[in-house]
């Protein structure tokens, strides 16, 4: 990715004996690109899974199990099952069912056979691939103490040690170096989980188990570290050159405590190649790129790139009103219909008048004269004579102007005089009488069919 | 990384925060233009609907003064053929003819008791005459096609059975073409306008109940007795019972 002078740099942890010598401060290295590859779980469980299988010793039942007998059927008509049966006599053995898997002493049913496929291929890439993942995550003490290596106390991962832990021959000094570098809790964890293992497997010659402890990875062939350290339970070693993904990744899980020393890690570089290089050791491999060169998903989101073309949030998402019936809810009705309120308004308003208008018509056709009559009752017998008199004068005179009726002064030829009140009333009776009747004309005329005597004459061609 | 009274604050936070201010700045303006359009339009649409109820109520008058005159002189008025139906299927959808099927599609009435309107010209009538037993229609009124339409009325929006519940709906579908409001609906529809087609194709098929009181006959045409075919103005007493 970036120039050698980039990369960040990884501080050789120097112990007591020859360090000294050099009297420089902790040396450091550069990171190797395999620490930056892109850690791939799903490979690593792939070909972890698949390269477990090749270790594998056949089982099988034997060939001849369950049919070394001569057993054959009896038939029917012996109220018994059809089971091959053994022959003979003379022992419980005789007649009894044999060579199905349902029979005691039977052959099992698909006897397990030597040439099952025990072992599994996979491409070297793969295989290549996982390497590189596992070591990629070695690298990762999140991943790293995810898978319980007790790594607290270590100053440093990835944890390079100075050459001089390769020259160590004794075990003490290698427990000495352990606890200098911080790894000593985990080699401790290792040793205070030996257990008896639970199950069957303790009685097939795997009687203990215990946790892994460190991976300790040496760069140069025959040195004597691998003897010392071989002894202390829980850590494996291994060279630079022949590194195994199922040390690296035990149970297909990634993240083993790798305690490398300075050699080793220096020859990381040449062993896997750079991201631009072609490693030197593995003919044309070329370590894998990443799906997303920048994986830190927060960051990108929260970029000034995006983040400047983003829209703005919508908080409130809008829901669908309950539909509610505008004929019904006035309210509903105006926010659809401004002009519904006048509308409706205007409506109820020409009914009442309409209704208004209609009573007082009937009102006026219907309406008895009584205020007369019974006021003519209380008249003596003369007074009503001349009463009767003058009204009847007044309905004669109707048709011509109204103006000598308003005349009270219409004097009649009586020495009685009709006071004003009553001449009034008089006169207005009149008045409405007269318009009754008129209006009782028209309709007579108009209920009639004598409107439609011209059409009736038209069809008979009879002329008027 | 600005101070914030002995605090540090991220630019981060710092960003978000000017950009939300500029968000909620441009979100209040919008939302001003948006109600001076809408006081705007509400009192468009208001002297829209006074004109549209001034000119139904010509029309109802003019049809009349025209039937006093013509009675006057001694002839008839005839009325001029409609323009408008409205069919209402009234069969099921078990055991069809796969042509009238069809034609039952492409008019949009896929259910029992489903409504359309429907302009008449030669092609809509041939149309009918072939599911004539399906269906009954006629020439709804001003009154029928108000309450179908205020009560079941459902535009198609987005491919998307949405009420009726506001012009600005109406607006949306149809505003290219000048409907901006229910009552514009209504009077495109009822005046079979020039984008009845389009102003038609919005309002989804109408959804009625099954008619109170109930149907005469089914199986019979409406001039036998039954409730089948065209049954011209009667359609508007059978809307009265299924709306």
């Amino acid at each position: 990715m970036s120039a050698a002078a980039a990369r960040p740099l990884v501080t050789v942890q120097s112990l007591e004996s020859d360090m000294a010598t050099d009297g420089a401060a902790a040396n450091s290295v550069p990171l190797p690109d395999v620490m930056r590859a892109a850690i791939r779980p799903d490979i690593v469980t792939f070909v972890h899974g698949q390269i477990s299988k090749n270790a594998r010793q056949p089982y099988a039942v034997s060939n001849r199990a369950g049919h070394q007998t001569s057993a054959e059927s009896w038939g029917t008509g012996r109220a018994v099952s059809r089971i091959p049966r053994v022959a003979g006599g003379g022992t419980h053995r005789a007649g009894q069912g044999a060579f199905g898997n349902m029979c005691r002493g039977g052959r099992m049913f698909a006897p397990t056979k030597i040439w099952r496929r025990w072992h599994r291929q996979v491409n070297v890439t793969q295989k290549r691939h996982a390497v590189v993942s596992a070591i990629a995550a070695s690298a990762v003490p999140s991943l790293v103490l995810a898978r319980g290596h007790k790594i607290e106390e270590v100053p440093e991962l990835p944890l390079v040690v100075s050459d001089a832990a390769e020259a160590v021959e004794k075990t003490s000094a290698a427990l000495k170096v352990l606890k200098q570098i911080g790894a000593h809790p985990d080699a401790e964890k290792a040793k205070d989980s030996q257990a008896i293992r639970a199950g069957k497997g303790k009685a097939r010659n795997r009687r203990y188990v215990s946790r892994k402890g460190p991976l300790v990875v040496y760069g140069n062939e025959g040195a004597k570290l691998v003897k010392a350290f071989r002894n202390i339970p829980g850590v494996e070693i291994a060279h630079v050159s022949r590194l195994n993904l199922l040390k690296l990744a035990p149970g297909g899980h990634l993240g083993r405590f790798v305690i490398w020393t300075k050699y080793a890690f220096e020859k990381l570089d040449s062993i896997y190649g750079t991201f631009d290089k072609v490693s030197e050791k593995k003919n044309g491999y070329v370590l894998p790129r990443a799906k997303m060169i920048n994986a830190d998903l927060a960051r990108i989101i929260n970029s000034d790139e995006v983040q400047s073309v983003v829209k703005p949030i919508k908080k409130e998402v809008k829901k669908a009103p309950l539909k509610k019936n505008p004929l019904k809810n006035l309210n509903v009705m105006l926010k659809l219909n401004p002009y519904a309120k006048a509308a409706k308004r205007m409506a109820l308003l020409a009914e009442a008048q309409r209704v208004k208008a209609k009573q007082d018509k009937l009102d006026k056709k219907r309406k008895p004269i009584t205020k007369i009559i019974t006021y003519f009752c209380c008249l003596s017998m003369h007074l009503r004579f001349w009463v009767y008199l003058y009204f009847i004068g007044s309905l004669l005179l109707v048709s011509q102007s109204r103006a000598s009726l308003m005349q009270p002064g219409w004097k009649l030829p009586c020495p009685v005089y009709l006071s004003h009140s009553v001449i009034c009333l008089l006169q207005e009776e009149a008045s409405a009488i007269n318009s009754a009747s008129k209006s009782w004309y028209k309709t007579m005329i108009s209920d009639s069919d004598y409107t439609e005597f011209e059409n009736f004459t038209k069809w008979l061609g009879a002329s008027q | 990384m600005a101070e914030k009274g002995g605090q540090i604050v991220p630019e981060s936070v710092l960003k978000k925060q000017k950009r939300a201010e500029e968000w909620a700045l441009a979100k209040k303006q919008e939302v001003a233009t948006l109600k001076e359009k809408k006081s705007a339009n509400r009192k468009l649409i208001y002297n829209r609907a006074k004109d549209y109820a001034k000119e139904y109520a010509a029309q109802e008058r003019e049809l009349i003064q025209l039937k006093r005159e013509a009675r006057l002189k001694g002839g008839f008025y005839v009325n001029p053929e409609a323009k408008l139906l409205f069919i209402i299927r009234i069969r099921g959808i078990n055991a069809m003819h796969p042509t009238t099927k069809k034609i039952l599609q492409l008019l949009r009435l896929r259910q029992i008791f489903n409504g359309v309107f429907l302009k008449v010209n030669k092609a809509t009538v041939n149309m009918l005459h072939r599911v004539e037993p399906y269906v009954t229609f006629g020439y709804p009124n001003l009154k029928s096609v108000k309450e179908l339409i205020y009560k079941r009325g459902f535009g198609k929006v987005n491919k998307q059975r949405i009420a009726l519940t506001d012009n600005s709906i109406i607006e949306q579908t149809l505003g290219k073409h000048g409907i901006i409001c229910i009552e514009d609906l209504i009077h495109e529809i009822l005046t079979v306008g020039p984008h009845f087609k389009e102003a038609n194709n919005f309002l989804w098929p109408f959804q009625l109940s099954a008619p109170l009181g109930g149907l005469q006959r089914k199986r019979n045409h409406y001039v036998e007795g039954g409730d089948a075919g065209n049954r011209e103005d009667y359609i508007n007493e059978l809307i009265r019972r299924m709306n």
